[in-house]
């Protein structure tokens, strides 16, 4: 089993991509943090470390895909409440995310989700607990 | 701030997707599985989603990315020592995962990472305690 997870994405612009995730509240770890990239706190145990482009591909042996142009991975994470997805959207789409689609609301769960100045896609959910499920 | 994290990955094949995981030794949480998806339980907090392409195609909004070609993402799991990083790798490589670099050791972290059957990367990472206690 693990504690934490660093989910690492490439970034075009560094300075633009801290700041879009500063707009939607985050903050970031200094220890992890330089010109090259960027550790931000999405929670206790999870973090997102936003990397330029070629300090990214220095950890693989890949092309990287451009994420405009098509998916390799979906990150969704747990929000407290339907107004917490709603803000973080609201609040992404202001900051320049795209928002292809409606909130979707399958009653014991509620997501919505956008993609970022990058085009990674993200997604947010609040999941009704089992004992408040009517 | 977020509890839990799902990480959404697209599979080709299931059913061999759920037999390499369950092989490195994690469980399914079967209250999140369906025909065509299965919850891996990396932690408490780390939750991975295999979704079958046109499952994942679905809520992608974009074309999804063949990981074998090319990299989107790659996710970095902390290990609670070397010998953990060493396992996890060690089962991978037998499960027939991709092994790309030898471990890197660069004296505050221990890491090895490996493709798995679909191409996502992953990466297994202990730091050291001394770095730590400094």
């Amino acid at each position: 089993m693990h504690k934490q997870i660093f989910v690492n994405l490439s970034v075009k612009d560094l300075s633009r991509s801290k700041e879009f995730w500063s707009n939607l509240g985050y903050s970031f770890e200094a220890k992890f943090t330089n010109d090259q990239g960027a550790c931000m706190v999405l929670g206790e145990n999870l973090f997102v470390m936003l990397l330029i482009e070629e300090f990214f591909a220095g950890f693989t042996n890949k092309p990287i895909s451009d994420a405009r142009e098509r998916t390799e991975v979906l990150n969704c994470l747990s929000c407290d409440s339907r107004e917490h997805v709603d803000s973080l959207v609201s609040k992404a789409k202001a900051a320049g995310a795209t928002v292809p689609k409606e909130p979707v609301d399958h009653g014991f769960m509620y997501v919505h989700g956008f993609h970022d100045i990058d085009g990674h896609g993200w997604e947010f959910v609040h999941m009704v607990a089992e004992g408040d499920c009517k | 701030m977020h509890t839990q994290i799902f990480v959404n990955l697209p599979v080709k094949d299931l059913a061999r997707a759920k037999e390499f995981w369950s092989s490195l030794g994690y469980s399914f949480d079967a209250k999140f599985a369906g025909e065509k998806s299965a919850c891996i339980i990396l932690g408490e907090s780390i939750l991975v989603m295999l979704l079958v392409e046109d499952l994942f195609a679905g809520f992608a909004h974009k074309p999804v990315c063949d990981a074998h070609e090319r990299v989107e993402v790659l996710h970095a799991l902390t290990c609670d020592n070397r010998e953990h990083v060493d396992t996890l790798i060690a089962k991978a490589r037998a499960a027939g995962a991709t092994i790309p670099d030898e471990a890197d050791d660069d004296g505050f972290m221990y890491a090895q990472g490996f493709y798995d059957l679909d191409g996502h990367g992953w990466n297994c990472c202990a730091w050291s305690t001394e770095a730590e206690c400094k």
